[in-house]
């Protein structure tokens, strides 16, 4: 038993840290909000050239074999700077599933990962619209029972406007040519709802984070009564909730991604969990946070709303809260006797 | 990234038990399971039941269970965090008695260990290894209880002995107890914080008189205790005179932090929990399903952060400020839980005395549970103390 990061894992996340302090500030995000271009191609680059993108393939392919412990908490680091390119989703849904994908499909794939720094989306009925259709080389798509590779240029599509204006999605209008496959789909299908649910945990634990930093600060900043209106308690209590909260829904991130390196066969109740924590610390951050902030936290001048906006869209896909209760219900009442203190590990 | 990947010494991350920990947890589980009483004991707040649990200490002690993490020759065996989390999962799982030295083996055994002179461990460790010496508290004074630098109760150094004067209220477990251990004012021009000491007091000392304050249970868990004019030898002093402040700083980050009240606890209340929601299903409403599920989500996740946390600390670092952060999660994850049994068993919920019902263990837990964010620093007070020492808010 060690519940400890390993220093690579340490490691990892704090190279992605600081490269994301520098190139993905507030006033990056809305500069991509104003051109209407939230895909920055620059800083999508420079996190290419360290290799983020590939990380997590086999060294055979040509990543880094990067653990999925390591890529939670850079995912948490991409979700705490507010990061709108979509690099956990190609690490986390794309990558991670190599090892699943037929041989004909983990060709296709490879050979874009091998043409450089190109990204391929994934739609699932989870998180039906895919996010930056226009800057991928290909779609993977999920339906009910079978999956798809598309390259983009045999796609029609349309662009759906989101309330975070740095997820750009699209609408699939038609499909010309796709390589389509069932083999293997209820694994497949299973591990990539896992990871979905974990990969927006991660994410709106950064995001969490993000607004208890910005509240924290702010309320220091703010005077009222002839000083901050951080030395009163009724604004203490409640950015305390929030820090109670997501000290408490990170091990459960940790050890889904954990669970998902050990192959453990509970691995999706695990991701269910970590979701499930997650989304209720993101959701009483975003609360308290604009409380906190006051009618600032209502403007759109205030960065808060960057990080809000994010977190509100990542709660509802790959399975909102209410989802992955009803999914941790099921699994508890089918095998309660497995359940309980001597199953946690 | 690829220069870092191979200059980087792999100490895995293993989130499972290893051989020696699943033999360590069979060793548990055998001797309780030869003996745990097969009845349960009488409450551990009435006189007879006080000393049954006396005796059960004794039982744990005749096998080297006191306190598993103690060294060797205070009665302890040397093992490390992990293993005594294993200890407690098993404990509970087993339904073992109530600690009623938990003040003592929990508390003030880790301050001892910390603070206490090579004397001082040798006698008092030992003393509560064997359920010689049961502790109580002596923290809140009828002026002084979130505040708590308020303390007036005084101890005069005279010689080689201090006189007490005063009054400590609240005082866990002080109506049957042998001692009691807290914070004295030896200074007596000193304010606040400053010129505390932490002080050892027999409870059978002239002087000493204890009055017992039932509890909502009827009770009496927690009791008033007034000095007269006691004597006690400065040898009871322990640490500095005057650094009583730190020191039972560092007894209520034992409290808060991951000893008083281990995981297990809570999660053999979640699988209770789900079992009565199972059993009673048919006249539950479907929204209790949200509710069962936090009770498993929550109790798993306080696990899984302690099991991080004694990680951490086995790996050399230690626990600060964030334990007022567990200590606000498992109080209002208590009470939760408690609640939502009750709303489960509807109106035979206040059957209070049924042997055959449920109800009367879950009624007394629930009041119980009231008092989890109260005790141990006000949830209020930790709250404070989470803004202003890991937030950086000003005070």
């Amino acid at each position: 038993m060690n519940f400890n990061f390993t220093e690579e894992q340490t490691q990892f996340k704090d190279v992605i840290k600081s490269l994301l302090a520098d190139e993905c500030t507030p006033s990056s995000i809305r500069d991509g909000w104003s051109a209407k271009k939230s895909f920055n191609q620059s800083r999508w680059n420079k996190i290419s050239e360290l290799g983020v993108l590939s990380s997590n393939l086999s060294e055979e392919d040509g990543g880094l074999g990067m653990d999925q412990v390591a890529l939670a908490l850079m995912v948490e680091e991409m979700g705490y700077a507010g990061l709108p390119e979509p690099v956990a989703e190609q690490t986390f849904l794309v990558n991670d599933l190599m090892p699943l994908f037929p041989e004909g499909l983990k060709d296709e794939i490879k050979s874009i990962h091998e043409s450089g720094n190109q990204y391929i989306a994934l739609a699932h009925p989870l998180s039906p619209n895919p996010l930056f259709l226009g800057h991928a080389a290909a779609l993977l798509l999920f339906d009910e029972s079978t999956y798809q590779f598309i390259l983009k240029d045999d796609l029609n599509f349309k662009p759906l406007a989101s309330n975070d204006p740095s997820r750009e999605l699209s609408a699939i209008d038609s499909i010309k040519k796709s390589i389509s496959s069932s083999e293997n789909f209820e694994t497949l299908n299973s591990a990539v709802t896992a990871r979905g649910s974990l990969m927006t945990a991660a994410l709106l634990i950064g995001l969490a984070q993000k607004m208890l930093d910005l509240s924290s600060a702010y309320v220091l900043d703010r005077n009222q009564f002839g000083k901050p209106i951080g030395s009163f308690q009724a604004i203490k209590h409640m950015l305390a909730d929030i820090a109670v909260e997501i000290e408490f829904a990170k091990p459960t991130v940790y050890r889904a991604a954990h669970s998902l390196l050990d192959k453990n066969p509970k691995s999706n109740l695990h991701c269910s969990h970590a979701k499930y924590m997650s989304a209720r610390a993101a959701e009483l951050a975003c609360k308290n946070s604009i409380q906190a902030h006051g009618a600032m936290g209502y403007t759109w001048e205030m960065d808060l709303h960057i990080y809000m906006r994010k977190a509100w869209s990542l709660m509802a896909c790959w399975g909102n809260e209410d989802k992955q209760q009803d999914i941790i219900y099921k699994t508890l009442t089918t095998s309660k006797d497995e359940l309980g203190v001597l199953y946690t590990f | 990234m690829h220069l870092l990947k191979k200059e980087m010494q792999i100490l895995k991350m293993k989130i499972n038990f290893t051989k020696d920990q699943d033999i360590f947890r069979q060793e548990v589980r055998s001797w309780l399971a030869d003996n745990v009483p097969k009845e349960s004991l009488l409450s551990l707040d009435t006189k007879e039941g006080f000393e049954q649990h006396r005796q059960w200490e004794k039982t744990l002690n005749s096998g080297n269970w006191s306190m598993v993490t103690w060294p060797k020759e205070y009665g302890g065996r040397g093992l490390d965090l992990i293993q005594w989390l294993i200890f407690e999962e098993e404990y509970y799982r087993a339904e073992a008695p109530t600690r009623v030295n938990q003040n003592g083996v929990f508390l003030l055994g880790p301050t001892l260990m910390e603070f206490g002179t090579h004397e001082q461990k040798s006698k008092f460790l030992n003393a509560m290894a064997t359920g010689d010496h049961i502790w109580s508290q002596g923290w809140s004074e009828p002026g002084a209880g979130s505040d708590m630098a308020a303390i007036r109760t005084t101890a005069v150094l005279e010689g080689d002995n201090y006189r007490i004067n005063g009054q400590k209220t609240w005082s866990s477990r002080a109506a049957y107890a042998d001692w009691t251990f807290g914070l004295f004012r030896t200074d007596l021009d000193s304010e606040r914080h400053r010129g505390l000491s932490f002080i050892l007091v027999p409870l059978d000392l002239p002087g000493v008189t204890v009055r017992p304050i039932p509890q909502l249970d009827g009770e009496p868990g927690f009791a008033e205790i007034y000095f007269d004019d006691v004597i006690v030898p400065v040898e009871n002093l322990l640490g500095g005179d005057g650094e009583g402040w730190k020191i039972a700083m560092a007894t209520a980050g034992f409290e808060r932090g991951l000893m008083l009240r281990s995981p297990a606890r809570f999660q053999q209340t979640a699988a209770k929990l789900l079992n009565l929601y199972i059993e009673n299903e048919e006249h539950c409403s479907p929204m209790m399903q949200s509710k069962i599920v936090e009770a498993w989500a929550q109790s798993e996740s306080y696990a899984l952060s302690i099991y991080h946390t004694a990680s951490k600390m086995l790996a050399g670092g230690s626990i600060g400020s964030e334990s007022s952060l567990g200590k606000i999660f498992w109080s209002e994850l208590d009470h939760m839980m408690h609640q939502t049994a009750l709303k489960i068993l509807g109106a035979s919920a206040e059957l209070s005395n049924s042997s055959e019902h449920d109800a009367a263990q879950w009624i007394k837990g629930f009041m119980f549970s009231y008092g989890g964010p109260i005790y141990a620093g006000t949830n209020e007070i930790q709250k404070n103390i989470i803004a202003e020492r890991l937030l950086g808010l000003p005070k």
